[in-house]
């Protein structure tokens, strides 16, 4: 029966890939033109003579991200949002964030010379994560990939210094859990900035509106100054960025505090 | 050989290896007794579908010119503009997988936790043993 089994499991591997690679020959080599729909992304993400339509943002990808199709990140922001507090809630009673006897940070951690050189590149890692996040809306990045680099340093910092250093400091996880929430009010606030803006004057607007629209002329402007901001994207990127350097610090502080303190997991 | 033969072949040397990645970490899912390999495992299977995915917005070199990024990096005239939709690369699939990924990295904070209750719980991470083991 187990012979049976395996040869028929690589007959059909073998029929299967056969059929792949005839679908590749005919299909799957990409055309010259793209979708249609494509093709107006493409050709309004930013074009000053498509004013109704247009993002005024070069970066497609966070054009479509944070304007043509903001509900959904926004739901995908609230989605981490509950594994975190899933995580927090699972992870209730395996970890103590209360310094247990004496904690020294002169003799805790790696050596001097791999902590002078964490202190030394810590403040260039923030700048690169908010230079990816803040220029989200102007060259690939965002709010997500520039909070994802900012997380980085409190994981070195855990590594390099001790588990309880970030603790000794300050950061905790509801401390964090705080900013986490901040950043995730933040972009529910501007998502419906416009729309109050449009309630305050008087005029239609939408929910998630950024540029003016057909019918809805209330709008963020494109630049302050010169200086693009894409209306509401840089904002958003901002939040962004705030709610998942937050959310990952959490994430890193629960799972190498883990086991150490509480009552166990039962 | 022609340059279009080969740019066609490399192509199709990275679908054929994406493809050879999707069906080694379907087999990981599912055969390997281990709670930790099994979600690497699973990482590993989103990351091709989303490689796969971000493929089906990729377009064909044209005379030797590559496809762009959906960037637009010069200043916006209608000949740039133009110049940019005939080349850029589809951003949609790029953006869905923006989305998948956040997702993804969720459902492995998820599970990540889940395993470590498991460990605290049965003292074990192998799933057959966890098979066996009763309450």
């Amino acid at each position: 029966m187990r012979r049976i089994t395996e040869l028929a499991v690589i007959i059909s591997l073998i029929l299967g890939v056969s059929v792949l690679l005839v679908l590749a020959a005919s299909i799957l080599i990409p055309g010259v033109e793209v979708r249609q729909l494509a093709f107006f992304y493409l050709y309004t993400t930013i074009n000053p003579w498509f004013q109704n339509y247009t993002v005024n943002s070069p970066e497609a990808v966070t054009a479509i991200v944070w304007d043509y199709r903001g509900l959904d990140t926004l739901f995908e922001t609230s989605v981490f949002y509950l594994a975190l507090i899933a995580g927090l809630a699972l992870a209730r009673g395996l970890f103590s964030e209360t310094l247990q006897g004496s904690f020294n940070e002169k003799t805790s951690g790696l050596s001097t010379i791999v902590k002078t050189v964490t202190r030394v590149t810590a403040p260039m890692i923030i700048a690169v994560g908010a230079s990816i996040g803040l220029h989200g809306h102007l060259t690939p990045g965002g709010g997500f990939q520039g909070g994802a680099t900012i997380a980085v340093i409190p994981l070195v910092f855990i590594v390099v210094y001790s588990a309880f250093f970030l603790i000794a400091r300050g950061v905790t996880s509801n401390k964090m859990l705080v900013l986490r929430s901040i950043g995730l009010l933040g972009i529910g606030f501007i998502s419906i900035a416009t729309f109050l803006i449009g309630l305050a004057i008087g005029r239609f607007a939408y929910v998630f509106q950024n540029m003016p629209k057909p019918g809805a002329i209330v709008g963020l402007p494109a630049d302050i100054n010169g200086a693009l901001i894409s209306g509401t994207l840089w904002f958003f990127n901002l939040f962004e960025m705030i709610a998942v350097a937050a959310g990952f610090t959490i994430a890193f502080i629960i799972l190498l505090l883990a086991g150490r303190g509480g009552s166990g997991g039962r | 050989m022609d340059a279009e033969f080969i740019n066609t072949y490399l192509l199709l040397v990275t679908l054929t290896s994406l493809l050879a990645n999707a069906i080694i970490s379907i087999y990981g899912l599912f055969f390997k007794p281990h709670y930790t390999k099994k979600v690497i495992a699973l990482t590993i299977l989103s990351d091709t579908m989303n490689t796969f995915a971000i493929y089906l917005g990729y377009r064909t070199w044209v005379n030797g010119v590559n496809p762009r990024p959906p960037v637009l990096t010069s200043t916006p005239t209608e000949k740039s503009i133009s110049e940019f939709t005939a080349r850029a690369v589809d951003p949609l699939p790029q953006a869905l997988v923006l989305t998948a990924v956040v997702i993804g990295l969720a459902v492995t904070l998820f599970l990540v936790f889940l395993g470590y209750i498991l460990y605290t719980h049965y003292k074990t991470l192998d799933m057959r043993e966890i098979k066996k083991l009763k309450g």
